[in-house]
């Protein structure tokens, strides 16, 4: 059993540490901005919410802000304007940080200590056990390694235990920046199953990525942000416009009057061919029936999907990531 | 605070470039102001100014009655360089490896923190004392040893004065050390800037400034490097390399440089904890 971290507020008064609900908001925004001294506008105006249990991925290209969104989530940084409640508080607050794990760009540890010692030293300011460090060395796979001074470690190594610092409060929110720059392929493939077990739980991970293929396998719901903007926000299928049906019939004069009949010429436009239908999904099998009872031959009907990195690149123009 | 505090022991007890530096700063203390000065004393170059009467207040100045004096001139001077170094390695190393990030993200709170690296800092400047005056006592038992003298302790009450007032001007210095290199985010420019002022700055500054009125000496009392040296006069001037050259008792009483080296060790550290809690983490 974990140790419930202890927090104190402000005025000294201790608080209870409740874990949020399932599906429960747990990050909220609005409006939040930063602008850094000499002008630059990091963050402008971004309003999220992200509900417990989600595993949120934050994308967007190189310097779109998503860093500096985090360090604000955190309390690294203070925003310049607007608000944000994480876990029930403040960034930074102690209220808020029993509640969440971060690994901000690259993960910084002591080099003189080992692994297993950095750890225990984090556990003392949390004033968790030590037995909670054996359980996130075990959960990272980093048990073997952990006696090493992490002055020694590989990039992969660092990150796995940046992650096991994370995991240290059993945090009911993960931030993940970045979480596999500097990986090899190989790494890569290791750290994204790791970050896939993290979030099957009650836990709610925020990854933030430039990697599109990343986020797709990880994140049941993703942001993108553009020069500090969010400009959308939904789940995978959403952003990759899942809202529309391919068809193909035969003979389409006949099956396109039946289509715009049926759900209105403006549903209706025809690309490569096929008819393209704006309906919702459960549609499907509604279309394809009346298309036979009219004696119409349906030779295709599936939804369209664009790739992410098609949405990705139509969202952030040329500044795509890689 | 106190899991704050209990994790920056651990932090700074297994940090092996502390006690390097420490053990270094107890090595060259003694060296210098023990066994150099006992071979100058010894062995006085040919032509040497110092002759006579002098030489020989040198050599008892080394015998364990003088403990607390050599002591409290290292603390001014040798040591206290070293314990700045060592504030500034507390803090600067934590900007160097991007740990304050590391540490901020965790559970205490920024002021807390703070607070934690302070009260182990005052640990750490406590065992910077008691090894300089250990180290310092069995160096003038040995020159005692030698010289065929008794060893004539100073009284229990004087020596805890005397590590009272070390401990003092150490913590203050390690705190400024550690205060510079809070407010330039490394350590290179906290040494360097450290460095001029202890030895350098306050005392040019003052050293041209007094001789334009006595307004400017009584603002000088008011200065931290100063009042180091004020409270180590109160206890006598040591004979010895580093011991200064100044005739006269000192201006203030030992009261006054305490009350003026606390007070600005808590500016300084109030400073720090500000910055501190009120900059970002980039």
């Amino acid at each position: 059993m974990i140790a419930t971290p202890e927090t104190t507020d402000l005025d000294g008064s201790h608080t209870v540490v409740s874990v949020p609900a399932r599906g429960a908001t747990l990050v909220e925004t609005h409006e939040l901005s930063k602008q850094y001294s000499g002008g630059v506008l990091a963050v402008a105006g971004l309003s999220l919410t992200i509900r417990a249990g989600e595993v949120f991925g934050l994308l967007g290209p190189n310097g779109a802000g998503k860093t500096t969104f985090l360090r604000m989530l955190t309390g690294l940084i203070k925003p310049t304007s607007g608000t944000a409640t994480v876990a029930g508080g403040s960034p930074g607050s102690p209220h808020s940080l029993a509640h969440v794990g971060a690994m901000i760009e690259a993960p910084a540890f002591w080099p003189y200590l080992s692994g297993r010692d950095n750890l225990r030293l984090l556990a003392r300011y949390c004033r968790l056990p030590d037995t909670r460090v054996a359980a996130v060395l075990a959960e990272v796979a980093m048990t073997e390694h952990a006696h090493r001074p992490t002055g020694t470690y590989s990039t992969g190594m660092k990150q796995r235990l940046g992650v096991a610092a994370a995991l240290l409060k059993d945090p009911a929110l993960l931030i993940l920046d970045e979480p596999t720059n500097g990986l090899d392929p190989q790494g890569m493939v290791e750290f994204r199953n790791l970050i896939k077990n993290l979030g099957t739980g009650d836990r709610t991970v925020l990854l933030s990525s430039h990697l599109l293929n990343e986020v797709e396998q990880i994140c049941t719901r993703i942001g993108v942000i553009r020069r500090g903007k969010l400009v959308t926000e939904g789940t995978i299928d959403e952003i990759r416009g899942g809202t529309e049906l391919i068809v193909r019939a035969q003979p389409a004069d006949q099956a396109r009057l039946v289509l715009e009949k049926t759900y209105g010429a403006d549903h209706v436009s025809v690309r490569d061919g096929a008819f393209s239908l704006r309906v919702d999904m459960s549609q499907t099998a509604t279309i394809a029936k009346s298309l036979v009872m009219s004696g119409i031959d349906v030779t295709e009907l599936r939804p369209a999907e664009r790739s992410l990195e098609d949405v990705f690149i139509e969202l952030t123009g040329t500044e795509g990531g890689s | 605070m106190l899991a704050a505090v209990r994790a920056e022991w651990f932090k700074l007890v297994r940090r092996r470039a502390l006690w390097v530096t420490i053990g270094l700063m107890v090595a060259l203390a003694v060296g210098i102001e023990y066994f150099l000065v006992y071979i100058v004393a010894t062995h006085p170059p040919a032509g040497a100014a110092r002759a006579g009467a002098q030489l020989s207040a040198l050599r008892t100045g080394l015998y364990p009655d003088s403990v607390i004096k050599k002591s409290l001139a290292n603390a001014s001077g040798l040591v206290g360089i070293f314990a700045l170094i060592v504030g500034v390695l507390a803090q600067g190393s934590e900007y160097s490896w991007a740990t304050v990030k590391t540490t901020l993200v965790q559970l205490p709170g920024r002021i807390s923190i703070v607070g934690g690296q302070l009260a182990s800092l005052a640990a750490l400047a406590l065992i910077m004392t008691l090894s300089l005056f250990i180290a310092d006592a069995m160096a003038s038992y040995v020159i005692a040893t030698i010289d065929g003298n008794s060893a004539a302790w100073p009284s229990v009450i004087d020596l805890l004065k005397g590590i009272g007032a070390a401990w003092l001007i150490l913590y203050f210095l390690t705190v400024l050390g550690f205060g510079l290199a809070t407010a330039f985010r490394q350590s290179a420019m906290a040494i360097g800037l450290g460095l001029a002022y202890v030895l350098v700055i306050e005392n040019l500054v003052f050293g041209l400034l007094v001789n334009l009125g006595d307004t400017f000496k009584q603002i000088q009392e008011w200065f931290p490097i100063a009042n180091a040296g004020y409270l180590q006069d109160s206890f006598g001037r040591a004979s010895g390399a580093v011991a200064a050259a100044v005739a006269g008792p000192p201006p203030v009483d030992a009261a006054h440089a305490v009350i003026v080296l606390a007070l600005w060790l808590v500016g300084v550290a109030a400073v720090s904890a500000t910055l501190v809690r009120t900059r970002d983490v980039t």
